[in-house]
């Protein structure tokens, strides 16, 4: 309850307001870490604020105004939320954008958003920025964060951050009315204004900026913060994407309200390190982080004793069998209670902690399906993870799953204050306490996805199971038939393929063919690891990609998903008859896959055509060329003669039989 | 955007190198040096102006690796003369080149491998650390302040080569990239005044390259280090180095600004026409 | 989450067989026990007396046992302290160190001869004079270590480490020659008492026997043991043990960063010398000194063979394996063999140790990227 009371405390409909109130309320508690050369740098409350006002007015000076959009361009740094928060209290409005985007992709958002400066983490950023420059024409000036290997630069339109900090606060303390001032136009401020924009990395076409307003994005985090009852106290490890909503939600929005301490991880190669060293509290990560996460621990017990393999094989058993009802408070013999708990001591609090999971209260995943096995795993040692379905245009939360009910194959029931309504074609439409105003400067766009009576599409089809639980199929345009009139949802069976380790990416053909095709990418850390150990030299992805005996192996895991969807009387006719290893991994640098790491369909329809008609035309192998892009922006080509294996399919009615002859 | 925010882009980085005429901080004389009959080096002079990036070519076996060794003090000539900082020489040991403020990478990284990547970068310290021995014995006091105070200069070029993930890590199980990039650091670590580079970006990939460019740039910005580096992709010279000077058969065959040496008839006779 | 592993039945036959000889083993001894319970193999059989009598008698006599286990405990900390030496040299100049048994025995005679000689010429005898004698020997130790690095070491600098080996050799007959000239060729007599070594018996009743144990024993268990402490401290905590690390790593990047070799080869050999000393003291004390102590020289090469030539974990576990490995074969399987096979015997445990663990106790596969 007193944790409730210290949520409420905070009032203010605005970002700025609300950390004005934690500067009054707990001006020495850590706000903001950040790990530099190899020590964890703090910040308070107190401390943020100086820093906060000084950039801001330093914004100020440099012309930014109300409703000026400002962009933020770089890894999670204090400085970058510092100007997120700056610009806030000018009633400007920040633009994150992500940091990996090649120029071309940048210079879209920034001339879209009519960005006046962009707050850059680096060097590297700056060049991107300088490189497409001439054609932004709003934009004025470019303030860096790390200012290494920049003094050089002529500086006319250049500015340090700290310089630009170091020059306020002279100004400040000549005319101590500035920031009386400051803080005067931060209570004036307006909770119903635009408070950021966050582009959706949209899985088709340009991205959208979708704005978002303080007063419902603060009203949905409290909703959230009460929800998970997250206090000051708890700690998180910013370490997603800035420019993505799950960031500015879970972070940000979350830890203005409850005031929890906010650390960045040293780089994102560090990132498993600091999280070790923070012990963060409460966690996100997309399953695709969790399962690469479950693959080192793997590969690295591998390399263990046999004594240690044995134990953490034994223990794992153990926890699968009974660490959920565990976790959920359900029954469990003293027996195994008793080794669960001894377990915990050899093996479960040990790799917890090697993950830096150890003080983890609440976790969520989300993003796309979750294996049930992988769930199961982190569940099973009794880390409290959850799934919740959101989108950018509700500020995150349309359902999540409130504790003790967590099941791997739904999102759990509508978030709170949040409407949920599924229309005939099965699309699920909401209606939440944070949902976004409209998409920058495309109102077209807006009406097209809203609803007269205010709810908004998701696009994605679903429905509520007999308990209330949100189940997501696919997306809505993406279900569809095969030429014989049976179901096929993509999406679905590519889950079903991506569950296994060796299966990094799969795309599914077959909507109005006659039967269901894939292509598939191996991970090559699993695999790699398998080739390693089993003497089976390889020099590239491709060589790799092509062997016969990783054919064998993805085949075997193929008929799997068949027998499974053999086993499904709606699906039986979808199994996949044809597949191929395709010969590069899909990349978001080829335009292949979204920032997110979302499969563009269409574009890779479009782009590996010739292989896609040799699915359907009976040909054992096909010859490709292909552009790739380097990560330096220059092109190559890669081309290479894909090969194309048949695989039986299982009679609808036998699958039970040999489901059990699997076991 | 207007035209003076186009014209924000990065000033020519040759812009902060020496004019022609800089102040010369090593000057080899006709220097000579043979193994047994071999004759490695015959009768090179040149000189490696102060914050210069000098690059030094030439098809293998031209004794360019050589001629490091013999400003490094592993290789001492039998005949020429070595002037460093002012200071002339024909044969100076290695640890009283690394105290005089030569530092090196090595062809083939010579790495410290059973110890991690801080033990390594501050074994580059090892000149600088100034407690005697029965100092070390006591950690307390002024030698564990020293330490700190070491500790922290390591971690910058920790930062400075985003090598903070490995920073714990036993050298010898990186990747090369990594391995390079390490003993980068472990010669930046003695805070030289001249560099020198064995083919820094041998056996790299393009983005290792282009990282290693990055970092060999920064350094001169950063520390105003004087970098002579032997290297074996011409894009990487011509791009990088102020001067270049050529060797063939251990004799030098041209020496100008890379444009100069690029037109040089006996360079490409010798070189590039054989390298292609 | 068996399954994120994959294809998980190939590491499995992987395993296995690394396991083989160890179940082989197994099995092997299994059987023979076996057929000892059924009386096909009985009393006087090869095979019974090998594998079943000392079990027998081990478990009838544990008083023994324990006796056995300290005397090869103490040995094998002797043995240690020499394959320490060795490691240390080889470690940080390459050189498989043939003279470091001389060593022990050139330190040793130093000492006492150094005692005897101020004795003689009327300095008051005790525990003054011995630890004067002490001070004296190491100076002679750091002078031998300089001497070392000046004439040997330097010169012969980037030559093949045979000539260096051979170089040692040299080394091993210059000393002996050179100690016989200054101390005579007649065994000498360590001075326990003066250096204030214990010198009592303590007998033990346990397990229903007797355990007697001399106090000098649990002195050199405890000196060693510090003295190998004190090594591992100084070569991971301070500078000159990080050059050391530096310069067994790599010579030529140990040069370019500033740090002398000769200098660390002189605290090489230095410590060497310190290491021997305290050897031979120990050793001196529960026999005499003289040339012939050289031999257990020839204990640490299996010392060596099964801890690792660089590794200093290797150096103090394979000591102990090997010193009470053959003290146990001694009293329980020598008399099958008419006795005295100790010489012999710590060869066939490095060996049977090899066997299971190609790679030496603390060896791992080395897999270098390149």
């Amino acid at each position: 309850m007193a944790e409730k009371a210290v949520v409420d405390q905070v009032v203010g409909d605005t970002f700025a307001k609300l950390m004005l109130e934690h500067v009054r309320l707990r001006p020495q508690r850590i706000a903001m870490r950040w790990k530099d050369l190899g020590i964890w740098q703090t910040w308070t409350w107190a401390e943020t604020g100086e820093e906060v006002m000084t950039f801001s007015l330093g914004l100020k000076s440099l012309g930014v105004a109300h409703g000026d959009r400002v962009a933020i361009i770089g890894a999670n740094r204090p400085r970058l939320y510092w100007a997120i928060l700056a610009a806030q209290a000018l009633g400007a409005v920040p633009v994150p954008v992500y940091a990996d985007a090649v120029a071309d992709e940048m210079s879209y958002v920034l001339d879209h958003a009519e960005v006046k400066v962009a707050v850059v983490q680096d060097q590297e950023q700056v060049d991107k920025v300088l490189s497409v420059a001439e054609r932004l024409p709003t934009l004025k000036h470019i303030v860096y964060d790390n200012e290494r290997g920049l003094r050089a630069y002529d500086h006319t339109h250049l500015h340090s951050f700290v310089a630009l900090q170091q020059t306020m606060r002279a100004r400040i303390a000549a005319e101590p009315q500035l920031g009386a001032a400051w803080k005067k136009a931060i209570a004036d401020g307006k909770g119903s204004d635009p408070s950021i924009v966050l582009y959706t990395s949209g899985t088709t076409g340009r991205s959208k900026g979708v704005v978002l307003s303080s007063e419902r994005s603060i009203a949905a985090a409290r909703d959230t913060v009460a929800f998970d009852r997250l206090t000051d106290a708890d700690e998180v490890v910013c370490y997603l994407p800035l420019a993505w909503v799950g960031d500015h939600y879970l972070s940000y929005a979350q830890g203005l309200v409850a005031g929890f301490c906010m650390s960045c991880p040293e780089s994102q190669a560090t990132v498993q390190d600091d999280l070790r060293e923070i012990g963060p509290t409460f966690y996100f990560a997309p399953p695709r982080t969790l399962e690469a996460l479950l693959t080192r621990v793997m590969i690295r017990m591998e390399d263990a004793g046999a004594l240690k393999q044995a134990m953490f094989k034994f223990f794992l058993a153990h926890a699968r069998r009974w660490g959920e009802k565990v976790l959920d408070g359900g029954d469990v013999p003293a027996g195994a209670r008793l080794l669960y708990w001894l377990g915990n001591l050899l093996i479960y609090a040990p790799l917890k902690n090697v993950l830096g999971f150890s003080r983890i209260r609440t976790a969520y995943t989300a993003g796309e399906a979750i294996g049930p096995d992988l769930f199961a795993f982190y569940r099973s040692l009794g880390i409290n993870l959850k799934q919740l379905y959101g989108q950018t245009e509700a500020f995150l939360y349309v359902t999540c799953q409130p504790d003790g009910q967590i099941r791997s194959d739904t999102v759990g029931p509508a978030a709170p204050r949040v409407d949920i309504r599924i229309i005939d074609s099965g699309e699920v439409y909401f209606r939440s306490p944070g949902q976004f105003i409209g998409y920058l400067k495309d109102d077209d766009k807006t009406a097209e996805t809203m609803t007269p009576d205010g709810y908004v599409k998701t696009g994605d089809a679903g429905f509520f199971d007999q308990d209330g639980h949100l189940k997501i199929i696919d997306r809505a345009k993406d279900v569809g038939q095969l030429r014989n009139g049976s179901l096929y949802a993509p999406k679905y069976i590519e889950n079903k393929l991506k569950f296994f380790p060796n299966i990094r990416e799969a795309v599914a053909f077959g909507q109005d063919q006659d039967f269901v095709t894939a292509f598939i990418n191996i991970d090559l850390t699993a695999v790699g690891n398998w080739a390693e150990r089993n003497n089976l030299a390889y020099s590239s992805y491709q060589e790799l990609a092509g062997h016969p005996r990783i054919y064998e192996m993805i085949a075997a895991n193929l008929d799997e998903v068949n027998r499974a969807l053999a086993g499904e009387p709606r699906m039986a006719g979808a199994q996949i008859k044809r597949f191929l290893i395709l010969h590069k991994e899909l990349d978001a640098d080829d335009g292949e896959m979204t920032r997110t790491q979302k499969v563009r369909r269409s574009f890779v329809a479009e782009r590996y055509d010739p292989l896609i008609n040799a699915l359907y035309s009976g040909k054992t192998e096909c010859p490709i060329a292909t552009e790739v892009t380097f990560e330096d922006g220059r092109k190559g080509m890669l081309s290479a003669v894909v090969k194309i294996q048949d695989l039986t399919l299982f009679p609808a009615a036998s699958a039970a039989a040999y489901r059990e002859a699997a076991e | 955007m207007s035209d003076a925010m186009t014209r924000m882009a990065p000033a020519d980085v040759t812009m902060a190198a020496p004019a022609r005429d800089g102040e010369v901080l090593l000057k080899v004389e006709d220097v000579s040096l043979s193994f047994g009959g071999v004759k490695a080096i015959q009768g090179v002079s040149f000189d490696i102006r102060k914050g210069e990036i000098r690059a030094i070519i030439g098809p293998n076996g031209a004794g360019k690796t050589s001629m490091l060794n013999v400003i490094n003090g592993f290789y001492h000539p039998q005949q020429g003369r070595i002037t460093f900082k002012g200071n002339v020489r024909s044969a100076m040991r290695p640890h009283e080149a690394a105290a005089g403020g030569i530092a090196r990478t090595f062809q083939n990284v010579a790495l410290f491998k059973g110890m991690s990547t801080i033990d390594n970068i501050m074994a580059g310290r090892s000149l600088k650390m100034k407690r005697g021995f029965g100092w070390q014995l006591w950690r307390g006091g002024p030698a564990l302040a020293e330490d700190v105070a070491h500790r922290r200069f390591v971690e910058g070029i920790i930062d400075f080569l985003e090598i903070q993930a490995i920073r714990k890590q036993p050298v010898g199980r990186l990747p090369y990239g990594l391995q390079k990039r390490v003993e980068l650091g472990r010669a930046l670590a003695m805070e030289p005044d001249l560099l020198l580079l064995d083919e820094p970006m041998a056996g790299m990939n393009v983005e290792e390259k282009e990282d290693m460019c990055r970092f060999i740039l920064d350094t001169r910005e950063q520390f105003g280090t004087t970098i002579a580096l032997i290297e074996h992709d011409m894009g990487v010279v011509m791009d990088l180095s102020d001067r270049v000077v050529v060797l063939d058969y251990g004799r030098k065959i041209a020496d100008g600004t890379p444009d100069e040496v690029k037109a040089d008839q006996s360079v490409i006779d010798a070189y590039l026409g054989v390298a292609h | 989450m068996s399954d994120a592993v994959i294809a998980k039945g190939d590491g499995d036959a992987a395993r296995w067989r690394k396991a083989l000889p160890a179940l082989a083993t197994l099995g092997a001894l299994a059987a023979i026990v076996a057929a000892a319970m059924t009386g096909v193999i009985a009393r006087g059989n090869l095979v019974y007396d090998v594998f079943i009598d000392p079990f027998i008698a081990i478990a009838s006599l544990p008083d023994l046992f324990v006796q056995t286990v300290w005397e090869g405990f103490v040995a094998g900390v002797l043995y240690a302290l020499i394959a320490l030496g060795f490691v240390l040299i080889y470690k940080a100049s390459g050189v498989f160190n043939f003279a470091q048994g001389i060593m022990v025995v050139f330190a040793a005679l130093t000492l006492v001869g150094l005692y005897e000689f101020m004795d003689n010429a009327g300095l008051p005898a005790g525990g003054f004079l011995a630890l004067l004698a002490l001070v004296l020997t190491l100076a002679v130790m750091f002078a031998l270590a300089v001497t070392v690095e000046r004439v040997v070491l330097r010169p012969l600098v980037n030559q093949p480490e045979i000539i260096l080996f051979m170089a040692t050799f040299g080394l091993t007959y210059v000393l002996i020659g050179f100690g016989e000239m200054v101390f005579g060729g007649n065994p000498k007599v360590m001075i326990t008492q003066a250096l204030g070594l214990p010198t009592g018996v303590s007998d033990f009743a346990i397990l229903g026997g007797r355990v007697s144990i001399q106090h000098l024993d649990v002195a050199a268990a405890i000196i060693a043991t510090t003295m190998i402490a004190c090594l591992a401290f100084f070569f991971q905590y301070t500078r000159i043990g990080r050059a050391l690390r530096a310069v067994a790593d790599s010579h030529k990047a140990a040069l370019s960063v500033g740090i002398t070799l000769n200098q660390i080869w002189i605290v090489v050999w230095f410590a060497a010398g310190i290491v021997a000393l305290v050897t031979g003291i120990m050793w001196g004390a529960r026999s005499d000194v003289s040339f012939a102590l050289d031999i257990i020289a020839l204990k640490a090469l299996p010392v060596l063979i099964l801890g690792g030539f660089t590794s200093i974990p290797g150096a103090i576990i394979g000591g102990l394996i090997i010193g009470i490995g053959e003290k146990l074969g001694e009293f329980y399987w020598g008399p099958l063999f008419g006795n005295g096979i100790e010489t012999w015997f710590a060869y066939i445990i490095a060996l049977i140790f090899l066997l299971f663990r190609p790679h030496g106790l603390f060896g791992e596969k080395i897999i270098e990227r390149i």
